[in-house]
C-alpha cells in the first residue's frame, strides 16, 4: 500500500508503571493520520479507571485521582478504541510497550489485536543510518526528537500532547522516506524490521 | 485540555484574541498537512476548503510565474478567499518542505463572525489600516486606566523612605527633607510609623512654632498608611477621602516609603506629566530651571510611547513643549541683550528638518536658522544666535551635528540673501543644493516677525522650477525599502527604518507639496491631507501612506523609548530579534506601500525617462 493512502493511529498511553504483569493503563490518546495528514480535529483522549490499583498512591502522574475515579473502565471504551484503530498501523514512540499494554487489555475483553506498528524511534534510527549520521542512544528519546524536529512546546506534556508531537515527527519522517523513494508501507515496515535486528536497547 | 495545536495558535495573533471555546472549535476542525518542496498547495483560481497557517517551511504565493509574497512560520494565507468565498487569487506553492495547519473554512468563518476583535484584525490587513490595528492591540493588552486597578502600591514607590526618630527636632527634620528633596518625613518609633511631618506642617511651625521643638509636636498622628500589596487605586481613594497629600506605604508594619497623589497621577494619566512639564517650562525663569524640567521630558515621552500613545499625538505634544522651551530661551537671551542696552532688529527664528515638520520625537537635536531684515545686522545677529544655540545645548537640546543652526553664518541671513539662496538652489541642481532644499523647504517660524517668513515663502513659490521638482523626486526615490521575495531583506542584520521608510515618505510627500505650492504646511500628515483634498493623491493612497508613516514612526519611537528606559541612546535600526512577529508583518506591509508610493512618484515625475 502507498504511504499516502495508509491509515495510521498515533498513540500514547499513560500507565501506572512499566510492568506489563501488574501495571495498568490510566489514559489513552489516539491521533489519526491519513498518509501525511494529521487529523488533529479527530483526536481522541480518554482517562481509564484502573481496576485494582490504589488511587491514593499515584500522585506522581499528575493525574487527579478524582478524575480517574470518574473515568470509564477499559471495558466501557474498548469498542470505541477498537473502531478507531481498526485497519490502521499503530505509530508511537517506543510503541512496543504501549502496544503490549493495549493487547493485554483487549485480550481481557476477548479481543485479539493484530495491527502492524511503527516505532518512530526505530524509524529515526533507520533514517539516521541511511543519512550516515548514526545517533547515540540518548538522542532517540521523545524529548530529543521533539527538540531535533523544532517542535518544542513550553507546556507540560500529557498523553494527547505527546501523541500529537509524535504524529508531527512521524509526518516529517514520512516526507523524508518519500524523498528516498520509499513510498510503500511494506518497504517501511521491513526497513524497521531490519533495524530491530541490530537494535540495542535505547529507550531507557 | 491543552493540545499542541492550540498552544501554537494561542501564541499567534490574532488567535490570541480567541476565547477557549473559539479556539476549541478551530482545533476540532484542524488538520496538519505536510507538503514536499515544489508541490502546489492551492492553485490560482481554485477554491480551498481551508485557511492555512504555516507551521514550518516557506510558502510562495504566485501570480502565474511571478512570486508576489511569501508566508513562513506563524503566517496565514487563504483568508480573503475564505471570507469572500472567491477562489484563490494566487497560487500557493511550497518553496521548501512545508507543514501547514489547515482550518476548515466554515469553522474559521464562524469564529470570524462571532469575534469582532478577531475579524477586525484581518480587516486591518486587508484594508491596510494599521492604526486601527495598533488600537486593537492596545485594547487587548490593557489600557492604562486598567493599570491603576492592577498595579500594586509597592510598584510605584521609587525612593527609600525618609524617616526620623520621635525626638528629632523640627530643624533637623527640615534639614533631612531638604537634603533628600522630599516633601514629607515619616516619624518612626521602634520600626513603627507614628506620624508624618509634611511641608505644610513646616509652614505652621514657621508662623507659630519653635524650630527646636520635637517633630512629635507638629507631626500628623496617627499616620494613615496603605499596605504595599494593595492596588494603587485604593491608595488614591484614601488620599482623596481623607483629604491628605501623603500616604505612608507599609509592609508588615515596616515603612516602605511615601506616595503622593501626584506620584499616582503621573503614573496613570498618560499626558499629565508632559502637561505639567509644559506649564513649568512656561513659568521657568532661569536656564537651570529649564534644564531640569526638560530632563524629565525624555522619560515622560518614553513612558507615553510605551503606553501606546500614537506618534501623531505624541509628536504634537513634544513639539509644543520644545517650541515653548525655545521661545523661553530666546526671550531670556533677548533680555540679556536689552540689559546691555542693545536692541535687536527684526528677525524670525525658524525651525527646519523634523522639528520644522513637527515630527521630532525623543532623540531630537537643534535644526534652526534665522531670517533677519537687513544686511548690516549680521555680526550682532550671529552673536545673538550663538548665545541661543549655546543655551539650548546647555539645557539639553544638543547642537545639530550637520551645523544647520542659526549661529552658522550660512544660515543666518537677510531676507534678500535667503531669496537668492533658494533661486540658486532651484536652478543649480547639485547634490548639495538638493539636500539644502530638503532641509529648508520644511521651514516653520517659531518666534519673531512672521512677515519675513511669509515674504520668503512667496518668493519660493514663484521660483520653483520643474527641473528642481524632478530632481527632488529622483532623490526621494533613490533609496528603496529592501523588500524582496523572502520578505524584508537583511532584517536579521538590522534595517534602518528612518533611511528606508520614513525619509522616502517624508521626501516624496514634500515633492508633491512643493509641486502644488503647499509650503506653509510642513507636517507630513497635514501635507497628505491637503494633497488628498486637492485630488493630487487618491484618498486611498493618502491614507495608506499615512498609515505606513505613522506605523514606521511608532516603531522607531518604541525602539528609542526602550533605549531611553534602559538608559542608553536610541537608534533607528530595527532587528528581527527585537520586534515581535506582528510588527515584522506590518513592517513588511508598510514597506510595500513605501515602495508603491515611490513608483507613483517615479511615474508622475517621469524619473525613468532620464534627466
Amino acid at each position: 500500500m502507498n504511504l499516502r493512502e495508509a491509515k495510521f493511529s498515533v498513540i500514547d498511553l499513560e500507565t501506572t508503571g512499566l510492568n506489563l504483569l501488574k501495571d495498568e493503563i490510566l489514559s489513552i490518546a489516539i491521533v489519526p493520520m491519513k498518509g501525511t495528514k494529521i487529523m488533529a480535529g479527530e483526536s481522541y483522549y480518554t482517562f481509564v479507571k484502573p481496576s485494582n490499583y490504589d488511587l491514593k498512591s499515584m500522585k506522581f502522574h499528575g493525574i487527579d485521582p478524582k478524575t480517574l475515579k470518574q473515568a470509564p473502565s477499559f471495558s466501557e471504551i474498548s469498542e470505541e478504541v477498537r473502531e478507531r484503530i481498526e485497519d490502521s498501523i499503530i505509530v508511537g514512540h517506543a510503541v512496543e510497550i504501549d502496544l503490549n499494554f493495549l493487547k493485554k487489555a483487549f485480550k481481557a475483553q476477548g479481543i485479539e489485536l493484530n495491527n502492524k506498528s511503527i516505532d518512530i524511534a526505530l524509524l529515526e534510527k533507520w533514517l539516521c543510518d541511511r543519512l550516515g549520521e548514526r545517533k547515540c542512544t540518548a538522542d532517540l528519546s521523545l524529548d530529543a526528537l521533539i527538540r531535533d524536529y523544532n517542535l518544542s512546546m513550553r507546556f507540560r506534556h500529557d498523553a494527547l500532547a505527546d501523541a500529537f508531537l509524535t504524529a508531527q515527527i512521524f509526518q516529517i519522517q514520512l516526507l523524508k522516506l518519500m524523498k528516498y523513494g520509499l513510498t510503500s508501507v511494506e518497504r517501511v515496515l521491513s526497513a524497521i524490521e531490519s533495524t530491530k535486528m541490530s537494535r540495542i536497547d535505547f529507550i531507557f | 485540555m491543552t493540545s499542541p495545536p492550540k498552544e501554537f495558535m494561542r501564541r499567534i495573533k490574532p488567535f490570541s484574541f480567541l476565547t477557549e471555546d473559539e479556539l476549541n472549535l478551530l482545533v476540532d476542525n484542524l488538520d496538519v498537512e505536510a507538503y514536499e518542496k515544489g508541490s502546489t498547495i492551492v492553485k490560482k483560481g481554485k477554491q480551498s476548503k481551508y485557511i492555512f497557517l504555516v507551521f514550518s517551511g516557506v510558502v510562495g504565493l504566485y501570480d502565474d510565474d511571478t512570486l508576489v509574497d511569501t508566508a513562513s512560520k506563524g503566517e496565514i494565507f487563504g483568508i480573503l478567499s475564505a471570507i469572500t468565498g472567491n477562489p484563490f487569487s494566487l497560487s500557493a506553492i511550497a518553496m521548501d518542505d512545508t507543514i501547514c495547519y489547515r482550518i476548515k473554512k466554515e469553522a474559521f468563518n464562524k469564529v470570524f463572525e462571532k469575534n469582532p476583535k478577531f475579524s477586525a484584525f484581518f480587516s486591518t490587513f486587508i484594508n491596510r489600516r494599521f492604526r486601527s490595528f495598533t488600537n486593537l492591540l492596545k485594547e487587548t493588552e490593557g489600557a492604562f486606566q486598567e493599570e491603576i486597578y492592577l498595579t500594586r502600591v509597592k510598584e510605584i514607590v521609587t525612593k527609600d523612605p525618609v524617616v526620623c526618630e520621635p525626638n528629632t527636632s523640627i530643624e533637623e527634620a527640615a534639614r533631612i527633607m531638604l537634603e533628600k528633596n522630599v516633601g514629607s518625613i515619616v516619624v518612626v518609633d521602634q520600626g513603627k510609623a507614628v506620624g508624618i511631618l509634611t511641608d505644610h506642617d513646616l509652614k505652621r511651625v514657621l508662623i507659630s512654632g519653635d524650630k527646636n521643638a520635637k517633630v512629635t509636636e507638629f507631626m500628623n498622628s496617627p499616620v494613615i498608611t496603605v499596605n504595599a500589596d494593595q492596588p494603587v487605586f485604593e491608595a488614591y481613594l484614601t488620599l482623596i477621602n481623607k483629604g491628605i497629600n501623603y500616604i505612608v506605604v507599609v509592609d508588615n508594619g515596616r515603612v516602605e516609603g511615601v506616595i503622593t497623589s501626584k506620584d499616582i497621577l503621573t503614573q496613570f494619566e498618560p499626558s499629565s506629566s508632559l502637561i505639567a512639564l509644559y506649564r513649568k517650562i512656561r513659568k521657568a525663569n532661569s536656564m537651570d530651571e529649564l534644564k531640569s524640567h526638560l530632563a524629565g521630558i525624555r522619560k515622560a515621552v518614553a513612558g507615553l510611547a510605551m503606553k501606546g500613545v500614537h506618534f501623531y499625538e505624541l509628536s504634537r505634544m513634544i513639539t509644543s513643549v520644545y517650541d515653548s522651551t525655545v521661545v523661553r530661551v530666546i526671550k531670556m537671551v533677548e533680555e540679556d541683550f536689552k540689559k546691555d542696552g542693545i536692541t535687536l532688529p527684526d528677525y524670525v527664528w525658524i525651525h527646519v528638518g523634523s522639528s520644522g515638520r513637527k515630527e521630532q520625537i525623543i532623540a531630537t537635536d537643534q535644526d534652526n536658522c534665522l531670517i533677519r531684515s537687513a544686511d548690516e545686522d549680521e555680526k550682532l545677529m550671529i552673536e545673538f544666535a550663538k548665545k541661543v544655540n549655546e543655551a539650548l545645548d546647555y539645557i539639553g537640546i544638543p547642537k545639530c551635528t550637520a551645523n544647520y543652526m542659526a549661529s552658522n553664518p550660512k544660515w543666518n541671513l537677510s531676507l534678500e540673501d535667503w531669496k537668492a539662496n533658494f533661486e540658486k538652489w532651484f536652478t543649480s541642481l547639485t547634490g548639495e543644493n538638493i539636500r539644502y532644499l530638503s532641509v529648508f523647504l520644511d521651514m516653520r517660524p517659531i518666534y519673531g516677525d512672521q512677515k519675513l517668513y511669509l515674504a520668503l515663502l512667496d518668493h519660493i513659490k514663484s521660483n520653483i522650477t520643474n527641473q528642481a521638482i524632478r530632481f527632488l523626486a529622483l532623490d526621494a526615490t533613490s533609496i528603496e525599502p529592501p523588500i524582496g521575495f523572502f520578505g524584508i531583506k537583511g532584517l536579521e542584520k538590522g534595517l534602518d527604518i528612518k533611511l528606508h521608510g520614513i525619509y522616502p515618505i517624508a521626501n516624496g510627500v514634500r515633492v508633491l507639496a512643493l509641486d502644488n505650492k503647499i509650503l506653509d504646511t510642513t507636517n507630513t500628515r497635514e501635507r497628505l491631507e491637503r494633497l488628498s483634498e486637492m485630488g493630487v493623491l487618491s484618498d486611498e493612497r493618502a491614507r495608506e501612506v499615512l498609515e505606513s508613516y505613522e506605523f514606521l514612526q511608532e516603531l522607531r519611537l518604541k525602539r528609542q523609548s526602550a533605549a531611553v528606559s534602559a538608559g542608553s541612546e536610541g537608534d533607528n535600526v530595527i532587528r528581527l530579534e527585537n520586534i515581535d512577529r506582528i510588527d515584522a508583518y506590518v513592517l513588511k506591509e508598510a514597506l510595500k506601500i513605501v515602495s508603491s508610493f515611490q513608483n507613483f512618484i517615479r511615474g508622475k515625475y517621469r524619473i525613468e525617462s532620464g534627466f
